[in-house]
């Protein structure tokens, strides 16, 4: 069967601008939230880990008549990113397609098997709060709330599959399982895959009346945290078969996608399982089909890291550490988390962007100090740098609802 | 984990609901499920009336693990949180009700069934433009195709948007859930296959779209949709299409013709449907084309003005014992791919 590959990155996010900003963020591990530039956030912790007013897209504001919310800009300047890091370039315009007659793939790129696959939770949701305090719409055209897969399909050309999976803060773990099946059942070469959040009041608002904001930061695994804080941003993974990749003489192969599991709690809207059993089977699964085995050991050939959930809310932690312990044990952890916050819809692909990363570096980068670690997350949270050991890291993305999902990246060659 | 093969999935189930006089205590029961929002309880009570025509041991045959669930929405939320930012904006966050916060999260709307019916396999909510109804079926089908469970709750749910909302004036509110099956274990359980549903989306961008070849483009990926989902060119097949007037609506619209579709023989002319903002409206139709069994296989094709389209092949239960010994047997007209069988596992 056909490998999954990672063939091209792209980020916007609290970091800045461009997975340089973001690998280089990743070793300074020197964050903090910052108030929301909202007037109307009325709530006690308008927090969120924010893309630097600097970095921000200029654009653009509407796209083939559709206008834009800050999560579909966000889409679009991280997919941009992934496709031009992959060699690949948007597709011709119509004016310079082939004719009925025509090979489309003459051009190297058949546009009817590059599929998309990008997640949001809240999508272009400020476009509408901005309409219901005030700001008129340009026009009486339905304004769909989770656009960001069509307007990066719309401006890429691609005419595959084009999909938006929104399961809450899994939703991005899934786009990436999701593209890594249409490329192994033959439906796809390449998949744009990945996930984009903006801030939306709502959406903190809501966090703030469930108390599930930390006044300070987030703080993962630590005894003192009490909550999560919101991060936003976009991180986009151009997948790739790795037969396609090798013909088109790919220039850098990140990693691949080697394994995923999928489960559901079916337990309780928004609190994690105690028992972690369907966390856990997710794990095992996504473990048991990269081969990296479950019960894997650290080091040579085994597993080199996890880079888990763990959002900083009580439980989730735990139960998670508690799955860990038990499954990967003396596995080193990167908390993706402690340094750009939750970023919902789009963490499992900011895990994954930071996997990749990982893997082709082979260094895990130190882990953002989160103060005196809870003794009932009995997890390794290293605080310097460190050459990686492994050939996988393991990725979990879970959200509320009890959706789960685990994914397993492996070392691979160009 | 069972040996039965998750091929050749049919429908024993399906389940509408219309908003226009619904209740919630009717149609659910009085307690637990009044602090829902509608469009949450309006997905239940199809899953519900679903789940009844399947018959009780429809899910229950198989472990919880081996049970999924997929639902599509585009507006569910919106009116809910237009009316949670209206509070915020006002009086602040502290005055939201704590009871429906959590439905900020698009995905609350489908995660409800999990819990009431154990479905642990997976629980996935899909938003594309229009077409995200089509989309559970089609990435819920493939999901059992690759072993990740086998039985299938998918459908589409949507609630009316606020009057302040661009769109509204076409809102839909309502659900439709149906449920799928391998065929051998229907037959096993002595229920009927009211047929096969077969998804293919893709995606014409509005550019390719408004240019003059948009209809050959639009005619092109319908051509390998049906070819992909075994649709035979000289088997009659009737079309409905769900439509905007944008230029990708009139591409597809266009490309509906048997000349354009390669000399496919239509079942006479296409029903037309005007679009909503939503994605309910094409899988209602689904829904309506397995209910007719006597009927020819039916596209249901719909597309939105982002770029997002797809095609759902239903093949009416009739038709399935026709084809029993060709295309059915190895899949029906809707060929699944698959890397792996549960047997795999």
């Amino acid at each position: 069967m056909d490998d999954v590959l990672v063939t091209g990155l792209g980020a916007l996010s609290p970091l800045g601008a461009g997975t340089g900003a973001f690998w280089r963020g990743m070793h300074k591990a020197d964050t903090a939230p910052t108030r929301v530039p909202d007037p109307l956030a009325h709530m006690d912790r308008p927090l969120m880990y924010l893309v630097p007013e600097a970095d921000l897209p200029d654009g653009p504001e509407e796209q083939d008549g559709l206008p834009l919310g800050r999560g579909s800009r966000f889409a679009l300047a991280a997919a941009r990113e992934a496709v031009a890091d992959a060699g690949l370039a948007a597709l011709p315009g119509p004016a310079e397609l082939p004719g009925p007659g025509g090979r489309p793939e003459a051009k190297g790129l058949d546009p009817r098997r590059v599929a998309v696959a990008l997640s949001t939770g809240m999508g272009d949701t400020d476009l509408h709060e901005g309409w219901w305090t005030g700001e008129a719409p340009a026009s009486g055209r339905w304004a769909p709330p989770f656009p960001l897969a069509s307007v990066v399909g719309g401006w890429f050309g691609a005419q595959g599959v084009n999909t938006c999976v929104s399961n809450a803060c899994a939703a991005s773990g899934y786009a990436l399982s999701v593209g890594a099946d249409l490329i192994r059942s033959g439906e796809a070469d390449v998949v744009i895959a990945g996930g984009a959040e903006a801030y939306s009041r709502v959406a903190l608002a809501c966090f703030n009346r469930l108390g599930a904001i930390d006044p300070e930061r987030c703080r993962p695994f630590a005894a003192e945290r009490r909550g999560t804080v919101f991060g936003e941003g976009a991180a986009v993974l151009v997948l790739e078969s790795a037969t396609h990749a090798r013909a088109r003489g790919a220039r850098t192969v990140y990693g691949r996608l080697a394994g995923a599991g999928w489960s559901c709690d079916a337990y309780h809207a928004t609190a994690p399982e105690p028992s972690g059993e369907q966390i856990e089977r997710a794990m095992r699964e996504a473990l048991r089909e990269a081969g990296a085995g479950s019960g894997a050991e650290s080091g040579s050939g085994g597993l080199g890291f996890v880079i888990p959930h763990g959002t900083g809310t009580e439980l989730n932690d735990v139960v998670e550490s508690r799955v860990l312990d038990a499954l990967t044990p003396r596995t080193p952890l990167y908390s993706v988390k402690a340094l750009i916050g939750h970023t919902g819809g789009a963490a499992g692909a900011f895990a994954a962007l930071a996997a990749s990363l990982m893997l082709h570096h082979r260094t895990l980068p130190p882990n953002v100090p989160v103060g005196e670690q809870d003794p009932e997350c009995a997890v390794q949270l290293p605080s310097g740098s460190a050459p990686m050991t492994g050939a996988y890291g393991l990725v979990n993305a879970y959200a509320f609802g009890g959706n789960n999902i685990s994914l397993v990246f492996g070392e691979a060659a160009a | 984990m069972s040996n039965e093969p998750a091929v050749g999935l049919v429908v024993t189930g399906i389940g509408t609901v219309g908003a226009d006089g619904f209740d919630f205590r009717t149609a659910l029961g009085r307690h637990g499920y009044k602090y829902l929002p509608a469009a949450s309880q309006y997905f239940l009570a199809a899953a519900k009336r679903a789940l009844a025509q399947a018959g009780p041991d429809a899910l229950e045959a198989v472990g919880p693990e081996e049970r999924g669930a997929a639902v599509g929405t585009n507006s569910a939320a919106v009116a809910l949180h237009h009316t949670m930012d209206r509070t915020v904006t006002a009086t602040g966050a502290g005055d939201l009700s704590p009871v429906t916060a959590p439905y900020f999260s698009i995905n609350l709307f489908g995660s409800r069934l999990a819990t009431e019916h154990d479905l642990k396999g997976f629980n996935l909510t899909f938003t594309s433009p229009r077409i995200a109804g089509l989309e559970a079926l089609q990435t819920g089908q493939r999901a059992l195709a690759t072993g990740r469970a086998r039985r299938l709750l998918a459908g589409a749910t949507e609630e009316a948007l606020p009057e302040v909302e661009p769109g509204a004036d076409t809102s839909e509110a309502g659900a439709v859930a149906l449920v799928l099956e391998p065929e051998p274990a229907a037959r096993s359980r002595g229920v009927a296959a009211l047929g096969r549903v077969g998804v293919r989306s893709f995606f014409l961008p509005p550019k390719v779209a408004a240019s003059a070849e948009g209809a050959e483009r639009a005619a092109a990926l319908l051509r390998d949709a049906l070819d992909a989902l075994g649709h035979r060119p000289d088997r009659p097949l009737a079309v409905t299409a769900v439509l905007d007037g944008s230029p990708v609506g009139e591409a597809m619209a266009a490309a509906l013709d048997e000349k354009a579709l390669g000399g496919r023989a239509l079942a006479g002319k296409p029903e037309w449907v005007p679009a909503g903002a939503g994605a309910l409206e094409p899988v209602a139709r689904v829904a309506a084309a397995l209910a007719a069994p006597e009927g020819h296989p039916h596209a249901v094709v719909t597309a939105a003005a982002e770029g997002n389209a797809a095609v759902c092949l239903v093949t009416p239960g009739a038709q399935l014992d026709e084809l029993s010994g060709t295309e059915a047997s190895d899949g029906g007209e809707q060929p699944m791919s698959g890397r792996r069988r549960a047997s795999d596992r």
